[in-house]
């Protein structure tokens, strides 16, 4: 860990100290992810602002049309939220498969987005609700589509200094399951997973995006999937050929948990075992 | 010099203030001291240190009333908190009825993951009064204990949760 550790109490203060704060710097949130790193002898920060008390990025808020989660919003207040549990299916099917409860009491959303992990669970499932970010820098507020924030594994496009301030999914209505492989059922690291929304009128997709984890540098949106599977009927032959086309959207690799073959089969089961749930 | 009502004593050495098991107490901690750390030369040696990555559950503890694990909060962070530990809970001449159901019902072999799982247990009965088997699972989940086949302590969960009702 760092010598400094700082804690602002509001974005004015976080813009006001940053200047004079050691240049190698890095923001702190649950912790989960960067206390690890740090650990394991990975990180060189000199500082860590710690962004837990900032209260404008705490609260779930929900507007005519979209709804707000704040980066700092705990993953279990997400699980606990009616507000979440009404609009956010995909999220909140995710939700018990990301890590474990007392992890859930500390990891956000935020720092679950600025790891930029090909395998975050909540990324994964934000990306399939169709999620953007908001960002902001020394004031200085902008919003791009989720998709747009990772460049790499590990690599994002925030700037220097830039802070993910939430998360903003437009309400639409729409059903979603999440499927994960991994060494258990529970709590472990995905080989493969897919967060898939859909909005089903009488057994007809009207609107799909899919979403997948652990099969490519960074989440893969998968457009063609989506847009094929979009105004059709969820019928056998269909969904065994978007579980066809789905592998050809996706490039995982081989590593300790799995083999690349095996991920772009297992991307296809998954896919198959989520739309035969939402009919 | 203070920084956000932390107190640097001398290079790298912090005094903080925090509620442990209903004592208010202004402690030291140094530079990149966990909690988890931080609790154990403190005496608290009931939070246990297992895989030190967050895997484990064993240093779970309560703060501000949700289990969270130690190993990954810097002490420094955890500053103003209210924290539970297994030592705040009962004695062995006096124990909670959950550390009394973990005993009667034998969930207890080496009993190095036992402080979590009876911190998680807690948490659960808190909120959650007559929970379902599944209930208690998930709510051990993350809580690893290397001794037994998670049969024995899902049941001392139960008996305490019919006690405590």
């Amino acid at each position: 860990m760092p010598k400094l550790i700082v804690k602002p109490s509001s974005l004015k203060e976080l813009w006001k100290i940053t200047p004079a704060l050691p240049y190698k710097r890095k923001y702190l949130s649950g912790g989960t992810d960067l206390v690890n790193i740090s650990n394991a002898g990975a990180d060189d920060s000199d500082c860590w602002l710690d962004v837990s008390a900032l209260t404008e990025l705490w609260g779930i808020k929900e507007t005519k049309s979209s709804i707000f989660i704040g980066a700092a919003v705990k993953i279990s207040e997400i699980e606990n939220s009616v507000t979440a549990r009404r609009w956010l299916p995909a999220l909140i099917a995710a939700i018990p498969h990301f890590a474990s409860p007392s992890l859930r009491n500390m990891a956000t959303l935020g720092g679950n987005a600025a790891n930029a992990s090909p395998c975050a669970d909540g990324v994964c499932a934000l990306i399939s609700e169709r999620a953007s970010v908001w960002l902001e820098l020394k004031g200085k507020k902008r919003k791009i589509p989720l998709t747009g924030l990772f460049l790499g594994p590990k690599k994002t496009a925030l700037k220097k200094d830039e802070l993910i301030t939430g998360f903003e999914i437009p309400k639409w209505k729409h059903t979603a399951a999440y499927q994960k492989l991994g060494p258990r059922s529970y709590f472990g690291i995905s080989k493969a997973a897919v967060a898939i929304s859909a909005d089903i009128k009488a057994g007809v997709a009207a609107k799909v995006s899919i979403a997948l984890a652990s099969v490519g540098p960074v989440i893969v949106y998968a457009a063609k999937t989506s847009a094929f599977l979009s105004g059709k009927s969820l019928v056998a032959d269909v969904i065994s050929e978007a579980a066809e086309l789905v592998k050809t959207e996706v490039s995982p690799i081989t590593d300790t948990r799995s083999e690349a073959d095996y991920r772009r089969e297992m991307c296809g089961v998954l896919v198959s075992r989520a739309l035969q749930g939402l009919t | 010099m203070k920084k956000n009502n932390i107190l640097e004593v001398k290079n790298g050495v912090f005094e903080i203030t925090l509620t442990i098991n209903g004592e208010k107490l202004v402690l030291s901690t140094k530079n990149g001291e966990s909690l988890l750390d931080a609790l154990r030369r403190w005496g608290l040696k009931g939070v246990k240190k297992g895989c030190d990555t967050g895997d484990c559950g064993s240093c779970t503890v309560i703060v501000n009333g949700t289990p969270v694990l130690g190993c990954l909060v810097p002490a420094v962070a955890a500053h103003d908190g209210d924290i539970i530990t297994i030592e705040g809970l009962g004695t062995v001449q006096k124990p909670h009825p959950i550390q009394k159901a973990f005993v009667e019902a034998g969930a207890v072999q080496c009993g190095f993951c036992i402080p979590g799982m009876i911190l998680s247990s807690k948490h659960l009965l808190d909120r959650m009064p007559n929970p379902s088997e599944a209930e208690i699972r998930k709510a051990l989940d993350g809580n690893l204990c290397r001794c037994t086949g998670y049969v024995k302590q899902i049941e001392a969960v139960k008996m305490a949760a019919k006690r405590l009702r």
